[in-house]
């Protein structure tokens, strides 16, 4: 009978813990992380064959899985898998026409994100119903019994407030953004049509990434929360309902990469 | 009997204080609004800049529209 009681028999490995981001480096285990890095980063040419013979920056080179690591040609851009041309898009990989207040002259958007399209349905839902509600008011005797000129006014109001209330959300949604270039992460809020708040971490102060995808509908349409741990004054970034959130994760894992092998290298900017 | 038959002045001049009044309160948002717009695609460009501040003028546009008319007709 084995003698599990025995003080003396060794421990489980301290470095091994259940977690669910894909990493999370104690002080302990930096150590470990970091030459784990370089081991990724020496072997990084056995994936990128063209790497190896690379020594020009501006060459475009392929990853695995499509991802690029440095900046893409355009032709070469219009051709990723995720590469997107419409202004309302809540993915795109390489946008083309994306610029930001405080961007660097030389940083290069490498994913603009919104929430996904679906998040919109119950403002739609309501907007339908705001526009539907007047054709019931011939059943209201108040209304019915007010002049013409009255009636008519008093719907164009209704409409002026459907037309708010609908612009109000798409504007909402629409700059409300999170953006991933090759240096930092940035997190575009505007809570209301009077306050804005932008949110930035540099790309080598990501700690932890946890891709939270939870419900029917999310795992259906495949979107969910990206949360991302960083050592900036703000400690936690959230990419909320963002669509594709493990590539959004697989991304930051190789800019993060990518950062390391900078640093290694010497080629900070 | 119906009791809403023949809504006298005083309501109705009620009515149409409190539809001037909400205009103009409309009429001020639909100017932050295209403010706003401007300052969100300052922060911002993603290529549909035109668009959406043309949507937010001519919303303005409307609101004025809007507020004239009532002023007329009401």
């Amino acid at each position: 009978m084995p003698d599990i009681f025995n003080s003396n028999r060794p421990s489980i490995n301290p470095s091994l813990k259940e977690s669910k981001s894909e990493t999370s480096p104690s002080t302990e285990a930096r150590g470990t992380l970091n030459r784990r890095l370089r081991q990724k980063v020496s072997s990084l040419g056995s994936f990128i064959p063209e790497y190896k013979n690379s020594g020009n920056s501006e060459t475009s080179l392929k990853a695995q899985d499509g991802l690029l690591l440095k900046f893409p040609k355009e032709q070469e851009r219009h051709k990723l898998h995720g590469h997107n041309h419409s202004p309302l898009a809540s993915y795109s990989f390489y946008p083309d026409h994306v610029n930001f207040i405080n961007q660097d002259p030389e940083e290069k958007v490498i994913l603009f994100l919104r929430k996904h399209p679906i998040t919109n349905w119950r403002w739609m839902l309501i907007s339908f119903l705001m526009i539907i509600a007047p054709s019931l008011l011939p059943f209201f005797s108040f209304f019915m019994s007010l002049p013409e000129s009255f009636q008519l006014i008093l719907i164009i109001v209704w409409y002026l407030l459907t037309t708010a209330f609908v612009l109000e959300e798409f504007l909402s949604w629409f700059f409300n953004v999170n953006i991933i270039t090759d240096e930092r992460i940035i997190e575009v809020d505007f809570h209301n049509l009077i306050y804005r708040e932008m949110t930035d971490a540099n790309i080598d102060q990501i700690q932890d990434v946890t891709v939270e995808i939870g419900g029917s509908l999310r795992t259906f349409l495949h979107f969910g929360n990206v949360v991302i741990q960083t050592a900036a004054e703000v400690p936690k970034i959230t990419f909320e309902a963002v669509p594709q959130p493990d590539r959004v994760a697989r991304v930051l894992r190789e800019l993060r990469i990518e950062e390391e092998r900078e640093k290694l290298e010497g080629r900070v900017r | 009997m119906d009791i809403f038959s023949g809504f006298n002045s005083s309501v109705l001049f009620l009515i149409k204080i409190a539809v001037w009044a909400f205009l103009t309160i409309y009429l001020i948002f639909a100017g932050v609004v295209v403010r706003q717009v401007k300052l969100m695609t300052e922060t911002l460009e993603v290529g549909f800049e035109k668009g959406i501040r043309f949507i937010a003028l001519f919303h303005l546009i409307v609101a004025f529209s809007v507020f004239a008319l009532a002023l007329i007709i009401l």
